[in-house]
C-alpha cells in the first residue's frame, strides 16, 4: 500500500461524492420543467437509477467497462462482484489511490449517463419499462462505450481518442439515444396544442446550480489525483459553465427579445457538458471558446429539433447531444500538449489528425448508441409497453404510476 | 487563442448593449395579457 497518495484519495472520494450528488440535482433539473402532475415521477427516474446502476456497476458493469481487455471492445466478467478490486491501486489506472476508490468514482458516472435520458421521455413513459430500458442501456451501452474509450486495450483508447471526463462516453451515448427514445415513444399527448410549461423554474435553476457544483468532482475528479491539472481541471469547467450561461441567455435574449433564466440554466449545463472531455487538456481562453460555442450550438440545435416537431421533452439531445459532439471536436482543436504532457497538441497547435481522431470516437458512439438504444426500446415495446396510456397520462405519472403527489396544495 | 477569447466576450457585452430593452419586453407582456 506504500504507493497510495491519502490526498489523491481524499480528492478522488470527495469527488465521488460530488459526482453523486449530480444525479439527485439532475432530478431536480428536470423536475422543475415537468408540469406538477409529473414531477415526482421524474424525480423518481433519477433517484431509482441511483440506487439500480450503483448495484449493477459493482456486479457486473465495473468488470465489463474496466475489467481484462477482450478484443479492444469490451472488459471481462473477471471483476465481476468486485473480485480482486481491493484497496491496493490498480495501476493501470490510477496508481496512487485504491481501485476501490478508482471503481467507485467510475460508478457515479455509471449512474448518471442513463440519467440523462430520462428527460427525452419524461412524462409518457411506464415505470416498468424505463426499469428494463435502464438496466440493458446501462450493460449494452454504457459499459461497452466507456470501454472503448477508457478501459485498457479499448479500441478507442488505443486509437488515441481524447475524452478526459466523458464527453463520449457520457454526453454523446445519453444525447443521441435521448434522440431515438423521443423519436420511438412520439410526442406527448397535447404536444404543439395546447402550453406544456415548466410547473417550477426555480427547482431547475437549483438544480442547475447543484450540477455545476458536482461537475468539478465530474471534471476535476478525472485528473484521480489532488494535482496541477485538477487545478486547471477546475477553473475550465468553471468558466465554461459561465460562458456557456452568459451565452445562451445572450442568444436568448436576441432571439426572443428577454434574458431566460432557465436559458442561463441550461447554457451553464450546456457549457459544463462541453467542456468534460476537454478539460483536461486545454487552458482558460480555450474554456471560453468552447462555451461560448456551447451556448451558441446547443440553442440552435433544440430550435431545430422543436422546428422538427421532435419532442425531447427536456432538451437532453440539444445540450447533451450537440454539447458533447462540439466538447469532442472542441477538444482536438484546443488540446494542448502545455496544459497536459500526456496528451498531444490538437488543431489550433499544427496537430490536425487529433481532430481526425476525435470525429472517429464521435460516430463510433454516435452510431452504436442510436443502433442499439432503437433495439433495445423495441425489444422492450413487444414484451412491456413503452408508453402509458391515454388516461394514465393525462391523470399524471405521479398519480398513475406511483400513487402519490408531490404537493398538497 | 487569447484575443479570440477576449473578442467573444465583448461580442457578449455588445449584445447586452443592443438587446430589447427589459421595458419593452414588459410592455409586450402586458398587451398579451389584455389581449387574452
Amino acid at each position: 500500500m506504500e504507493n497510495i497518495s491519502s490526498g489523491d484519495t481524499a480528492w478522488l472520494l470527495v469527488s465521488s461524492a460530488l459526482v453523486m450528488l449530480m444525479t439527485p440535482a439532475l432530478g431536480f433539473f428536470y423536475g422543475g420543467l415537468v408540469r406538477r402532475k409529473n414531477v415526482l415521477a421524474t424525480i423518481m427516474h433519477s433517484f431509482f437509477i441511483l440506487c439500480l446502476i450503483s448495484v449493477q456497476w459493482v456486479l457486473w458493469g465495473y468488470s465489463l467497462a474496466f475489467g481484462p481487455d477482450i478484443g479492444g471492445l469490451i472488459g471481462g466478467l473477471d471483476w465481476a462482484a468486485l473480485r480482486g478490486v481491493g484497496q491496493a491501486p490498480n495501476p493501470d489506472y490510477a496508481p496512487t489511490v485504491p481501485a476501490l476508490a478508482f471503481m467507485t468514482f467510475q460508478m457515479m458516472f455509471a449512474v448518471i449517463t442513463p440519467a440523462l435520458i430520462t428527460g427525452a421521455f419524461a412524462e409518457r413513459k411506464r415505470f416498468k419499462a424505463f426499469v428494463v430500458f435502464t438496466l440493458l442501456w446501462a450493460t449494452l451501452v454504457y459499459d461497452p462505450v466507456a470501454h472503448w474509450v477508457w478501459g485498457t486495450g479499448g479500441w478507442l483508447r488505443t486509437l488515441g481518442a481524447l475524452d478526459f471526463a466523458g464527453g463520449t462516453v457520457v454526453h454523446i451515448t445519453s444525447g443521441v439515444s435521448a434522440l431515438v427514445a423521443a423519436l420511438v415513444l412520439g410526442r406527448r399527448r397535447g404536444y404543439g396544442e395546447e402550453p406544456i410549461e415548466p410547473h417550477d423554474a426555480t427547482m431547475t435553476v437549483l438544480g442547475a446550480s447543484l450540477l455545476w457544483f458536482g461537475w468539478f468532482g465530474f471534471n476535476a475528479g478525472s485528473a484521480i489525483g489532488a494535482s496541477g491539472l485538477a487545478a486547471n481541471a477546475f477553473v475550465v469547467t468553471n468558466t465554461a459553465a459561465a460562458m456557456g450561461a452568459l451565452t445562451w441567455m445572450t442568444v436568448s435574449w436576441l432571439h426572443k427579445g428577454a434574458p431566460s433564466v432557465l436559458g442561463a440554466a441550461a447554457g451553464a449545463v450546456a457549457g459544463l457538458v462541453a467542456i468534460t472531455p476537454a478539460s483536461g487538456y486545454v487552458d482558460a481562453s480555450a474554456a471560453i471558446l468552447i462555451g461560448l460555442g456551447a451556448g451558441t450550438f446547443c440553442y440552435v440545435g433544440i430550435q431545430l429539433t422543436k422546428r422538427l416537431r421532435v419532442d425531447d421533452a427536456l432538451d437532453v439531445f440539444g445540450v447533451h447531444g450537440v454539447g458533447g459532439v462540439w466538447g469532442a471536436l472542441a477538444t482536438g482543436i484546443f488540446a494542448s500538449a502545455a496544459v497536459n504532457a500526456a496528451a498531444p497538441d490538437g488543431a489550433a497547435f499544427g496537430n490536425l489528425q487529433q481532430l481526425g481522431i476525435q470525429a472517429v470516437a464521435v460516430l463510433a458512439a454516435v452510431a452504436y448508441s442510436a443502433v442499439m438504444t432503437f433495439a433495445i426500446l423495441k425489444v422492450i415495446d413487444l414484451f412491456v409497453g413503452l408508453r402509458v396510456g391515454e388516461h394514465e397520462e393525462v391523470l399524471g405519472l405521479d398519480a398513475s404510476q406511483h400513487r402519490e403527489s408531490a404537493y398538497q396544495v | 487563442m487569447d484575443l479570440l477569447a477576449f473578442a467573444s466576450f465583448a461580442v457578449l457585452v455588445v449584445a447586452w448593449l443592443v438587446a430589447p430593452t427589459q421595458e419593452r419586453a414588459a410592455a409586450e407582456v402586458l398587451e398579451e395579457r389584455a389581449a387574452a
